[in-house]
């Protein structure tokens, strides 16, 4: 299973860095807008990560967790 | 007139390496002060999934986050502190009704806690990498938790590539309380976790953003619930909620982020698949839409669903115990699926910004991937409101 997790990220990142265009600096203008961060809104977004590690099996991604438990 | 900050389009490099690399308080120009209110309440257990016949309430918690980023310099100080109260009663057990037919006993409804949380993460460039430090502590009457982090991110291809990573530890401590709905509890322990990712960011055209993540999580100590109990026919009572003492964790995410220019909106996909070594498998897919109006106005509908497969060791019940001696009931181990909606309004108001939102959460087993033989019937519904309030100076 890891191994196959492992080819499939290795695949999909080769197959991007590939379809990339080079985009300029002075081109980045609507990348560079609020609502297209990756997380727009932290304080929600991390409120919204605790609950549903409190609720579901899975968790993980570009964060590192901790912040206890608040199961129940 | 003061310009509305946060939902301006401020097309600059810094603004844009913030958004690639999705480090928290990365080189800010102002003092930001973010404020978050939560109520959160589930549904009532149906009387017809419970073992006593009668509906019974859930778990309501409050919670207060605080956050304030502060820049100086090239460096940010980033601290989130959250503070929430939480009440109401808990799945127990599940035991089998006269037909055979899993239902839930709750806890008492006598369950009072709080829990504090604090953490504080600094943010500064060296030797050509932007770096973030974590440290964070939270505490509830029962559970004590230490953890710290080191984030890093370096930007290839003049910004159009930016890999990043972390690592991360935290030391969780556990005193459970004995109580009516606890008189058989251990009295004390532990756990070491440890997590690592890795991932990359992509600028993919002027429009459209790419992440993929992969993410190690190692828990090592006691990783049961206390609280719980499990239904063994054969001993006709129940047993402690027992689960091994460590567990691997895999996620490999993606998230995908693509700005409509003449809707004036970014839809985010965000995408996740966890697989771990209790043979959990799960798949968690978000879709949202980020509209801004008038440049003062964000309103982002979303929806989200997520199914996983149980782990290898729970069942509701178990006719006689299992040689390993693990058992567990819990919910979250089930198969199931879970459906969500959610709304998020923000209105920027000069330096300041004000947001009121709902979500509302439904777990089934009709949400899920696979076809689910028994239902777990502690599975969970719950409406979750926010209102919010933001200053920049």
């Amino acid at each position: 299973m890891k191994r196959w997790a492992m080819r499939c990220g290795v695949l999909l990142w080769a197959m991007l860095a590939g379809a990339c265009a080079a985009v300029q600096p002075w081109q980045r203008g609507d990348l560079a807008r609020a609502e297209m961060a990756f997380e727009p809104d932290p304080v929600l977004s991390s409120y919204r990560r605790h609950v549903e590690f409190s609720k579901e099996a899975a968790s993980g991604g570009a964060s590192l967790g901790g912040g206890g438990c608040g199961c129940n | 007139m003061a310009t509305p900050k946060s939902l301006m389009a401020k097309p600059s490099l810094s603004a844009l390496t913030a958004a690639a690399l999705a480090l928290p308080g990365l080189a800010q120009a102002e003092l930001q002060t973010d404020y978050l209110y939560s109520h959160y309440e589930e549904g009532d257990l149906p009387g017809g999934r419970a073992a006593s016949g009668q509906s019974s309430e859930r778990y309501t918690i409050d919670s207060h986050l605080f956050r304030v980023v502060a820049p100086f310099d090239d460096q940010a100080l980033t601290v989130n502190a959250t503070y929430e109260t939480m009440s109401g009663a808990s799945p127990w057990w599940v035991q089998p009704d006269a037909n055979g037919r899993p239902v839930q006993v709750m806890s008492g409804a006598s369950i009072e806690e709080e829990r504090f949380d604090v953490q504080g993460a600094w943010t500064l460039p060296l030797a050509d990498l932007d770096w973030s430090v974590a440290l964070g502590y939270s505490t509830e009457d029962d559970y004590e938790a230490i953890n710290g982090g080191i984030e890093g991110a370096y930007a290839l291809q003049n910004g159009q590539l930016t890999v990043s990573g972390g690592l991360g530890y935290s030391y969780d401590q556990l005193d459970p309380e004995v109580g009516a709905s606890s008189t058989d509890v251990i009295a004390d322990a532990d756990k070491d976790s440890f997590t690592a990712y890795g991932g990359a960011s992509w600028v993919i055209d002027a429009q459209t953003l790419w992440q993929s993540t992969l993410s190690y999580t190692l828990h090592d100590g006691y990783l049961s619930d206390p609280y719980k109990r499990a239904f063994i026919v054969d001993d006709a009572g129940t047993v402690r909620d027992a689960r091994p003492g460590s567990r691997e964790l895999w996620a490999l995410s993606a998230r995908f982020r693509h700005y409509v220019a003449a809707a004036n909106a970014a839809l985010h996909v965000d995408y996740r698949y966890f697989h771990d070594d209790w043979e959990i498998e799960a798949h968690t897919l978000e879709l949202s839409w980020n509209q801004v109006f008038a440049e003062t106005w964000r309103v982002t509908p979303a929806v989200r669903w997520y199914s996983q497969s149980q782990a290898y060791f729970y069942a509701p019940y178990y006719a006689s115990a299992r040689s390993d001696g693990l058992a567990s009931s819990d919910y979250r181990l089930s198969p199931y699926g879970a459906l969500s909606a959610r709304v998020d309004l923000r209105k920027a108001l000069g330096e300041w910004e004000l947001g009121v939102g709902a979500e509302w959460y439904d777990a089934s087993a009709d949400y899920a991937i696979e076809s689910v033989d028994v239902v777990n019937p502690g599975l969970v519904e719950y409406l979750s409101l926010n209102l919010r309030l933001a200053r920049r100076f």
